[in-house]
């Protein structure tokens, strides 16, 4: 472990909703106060902001983090906001951890939001703007373009077929009905409705793909003397990673996510894990597409490459499986607020190993878990290990 | 550098053209919305008062930036206030002159500790200055709205 301890010691989150009538601030607002609250702290407390906020296209400011500071309650204070995409909303609390374990800051408020509701006619319209304007932009690409090849190289790769992966979708739609700011939880859906979705860009159909969602989530994260004064539930930050593969995803291995296992080994190492299939007991993977979980998890080495779909099929990454997965519903059934998404992930394992995640909670008072997100130009693997 | 200092147009070297093909519609929020309605329905300006912090947010806010209690203490702010700065604008975005020049102002507004930049009407530019008194002039109800721009402009008074 590198630096002083660090706890996070507070959550908060709005309801992820299709359309906020809030501002974006408003967002980050009702998410900051309640994660201030959850542990009994004021804005007074708080040294440092972190913001995270994904492509600001989507909120449609520049400098958003400028524009949401004092709805993240950055009045004041040293504020800064990391951008890697789509694994923000894990990389802001990596951000946060070494704001404090550096020891220049002993309180920092991480606040993730995102309003994509406002982006009109789709979001996909600004995603455009990421593919390389002289290869990929002439044929009109959109990210479903990506997602769809990837999905088909990992299929073939190892003989899946959309059914062993349809039960990902499945399992996370049913987890968020328990979960009180979920925007899709269905109790009662099954994989022939996955399968019988409209298709979108084979093999991807509709119930493969988390929803355009608006919310936000907060964390209170800070040094070991404060976390021991403000609770007897502190949950420390035991590793962090993050890694990026090449910007050229032509030069990549589409079936397999290099840059999470690095990002991974990275947290392994930083937390003393040896062997992750043992020592973690939850894991929150990234998950705006069902086979983005799978993917993950083998890129996570929590399963072998390939076999995470039959260890999905046999259970063992149900609520009360071996291995719980995105026990919160994950982005497939709370929602997909870009950076808030995967703050949310972070908010979930604090909240699994708080014993405080209600009628979520996984049985077997789990000990350590861990939150990934995946973004920028799909190459960035962003991780971190919670401990009780 | 290479090519591009040297060429008389950019397209000269070989570009492709590209947009971000999207339109943002920015709801204006749970404290803008009262905002604006007020503006738009009976040409009022409302404040909202953090009475812990003592301080008047015009426009106001849903919640205070300083203490972060939300804030529920609506007040009617007059329409008037005091030139807090000024600029007398030439040129346009593109940076053409203008037809008229644009006298444009930061009015602190009286009881608030907030303010607006809007328009000054009815006022040479030259006779503007730091601290003088004004009052925002409503557009007519019927052409109304829920814009900044309801105000049509500030006025000396
Ligand atoms: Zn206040």
């Amino acid at each position: 472990m590198s630096g002083n301890r660090v706890a996070v010691v507070g959550a908060g989150m709005t309801k992820f909703v299709r359309r906020a009538q809030e501002t974006a601030k408003e967002l980050a607002w009702e998410a900051a106060s309640k994660a201030l609250e959850s542990c009994e702290m004021t804005l007074d407390d708080i040294d440092a902001v972190v913001i995270g906020t994904a492509p600001e296209a989507f909120d449609g400011v520049h400098m958003n983090s400028e524009y949401l500071s004092d709805g993240c309650g950055g009045w004041g204070k040293p504020v800064i906001r990391g951008y890697v995409g789509g694994g923000t909303g894990v990389f802001s609390p990596i951000q946060g951890w070494y704001h404090v374990a550096s020891g220049l800051f002993d309180t920092v408020l991480v606040v993730a939001e995102e309003k994509m509701s406002s982006c009109q006619p789709h979001p996909q319209g600004a995603f455009l703007t990421i593919f390389d304007n002289f290869i990929e932009r002439p044929l009109e690409p959109n990210l479903l373009w990506i997602f769809a090849l990837e999905m088909n190289a990992y299929m073939n790769r190892y003989g899946l077929s959309k059914r062993d992966i349809a039960t990902v979708s499945v399992k996370n739609k049913r987890n968020a009905a328990d979960h009180p700011a979920a925007l899709l939880g269905d109790p009662n859906i099954t994989v022939e409705d996955v399968l019988n979705s409209e298709v979108l860009a084979w093999p991807v159909q509709r119930l493969d793909v988390s929803p355009v969602t608006d919310g936000a989530v907060a964390l209170v994260m800070c040094a070991e003397h404060v976390a021991r004064r403000v609770t007897d539930k502190p949950i420390w930050v035991e590793g962090v990673g993050w890694s990026l593969d090449s910007a050229y995803w032509t030069n990549r291995d589409l079936s397999y996510p290099t840059y999470v296992e690095e990002a991974a080994r990275m947290a392994y190492d930083m937390a003393g894990i040896t062997e992750p299939r043992k020592q973690i007991h939850i894991a929150e993977p990234y998950d705006p597409f069902d086979y983005k979980e799978l993917h993950h998890l083998e890129g996570l080495l929590l399963f072998d490459k390939g076999e995470a779909p039959r260890a999905a099929a046999d259970g063992v990454t149900q609520r009360d499986g071996d291995l719980p997965v995105c026990p919160s519903g994950g982005l497939l059934g709370v929602g997909n607020p870009i950076a808030a998404a995967g703050t949310m992930k972070v908010a979930e394992i604090f909240w699994q190993l708080r014993g405080e995640a209600g009628a979520r909670q996984v049985p077997g008072k789990p000990k350590r878990g861990l939150a990934q997100a995946w973004g920028d130009l799909m190459q960035v693997g962003t991780v971190i290990i919670l401990g009780a | 550098m290479s090519l591009l200092y040297r060429i008389q147009h950019p397209r000269d070297a070989l570009v492709v053209e590209g947009s971000m093909p999207i339109t943002s519609l920015y709801t204006v929020g749970i404290a803008g919305e009262r905002f604006f309605r007020e503006i738009m329905e009976q040409a009022r300006l409302f404040a909202t008062r953090c009475p812990e912090c003592d301080v008047t947010y015009l426009p106001p806010r849903l919640y205070c930036e300083r203490c972060f209690s939300q804030l529920d203490e609506w007040v009617e702010a007059p329409a008037t206030g005091r030139v807090h700065t000024y600029t007398t604008v030439h040129i346009d975005l593109d940076g053409n002159p203008l037809p008229e020049p644009r006298t444009i102002a930061f009015v602190r507004i009286d009881d608030t500790d907030g303010g607006i930049v809007h328009y000054l009407g009815k006022v040479d530019p030259s006779e503007v200055y730091i601290g003088m008194g004004v009052e925002a002039v409503f557009k007519k109800k019927s052409e109304r709205k829920g814009s900044i721009t309801d105000i049509a402009y500030f006025r000396p008074v």
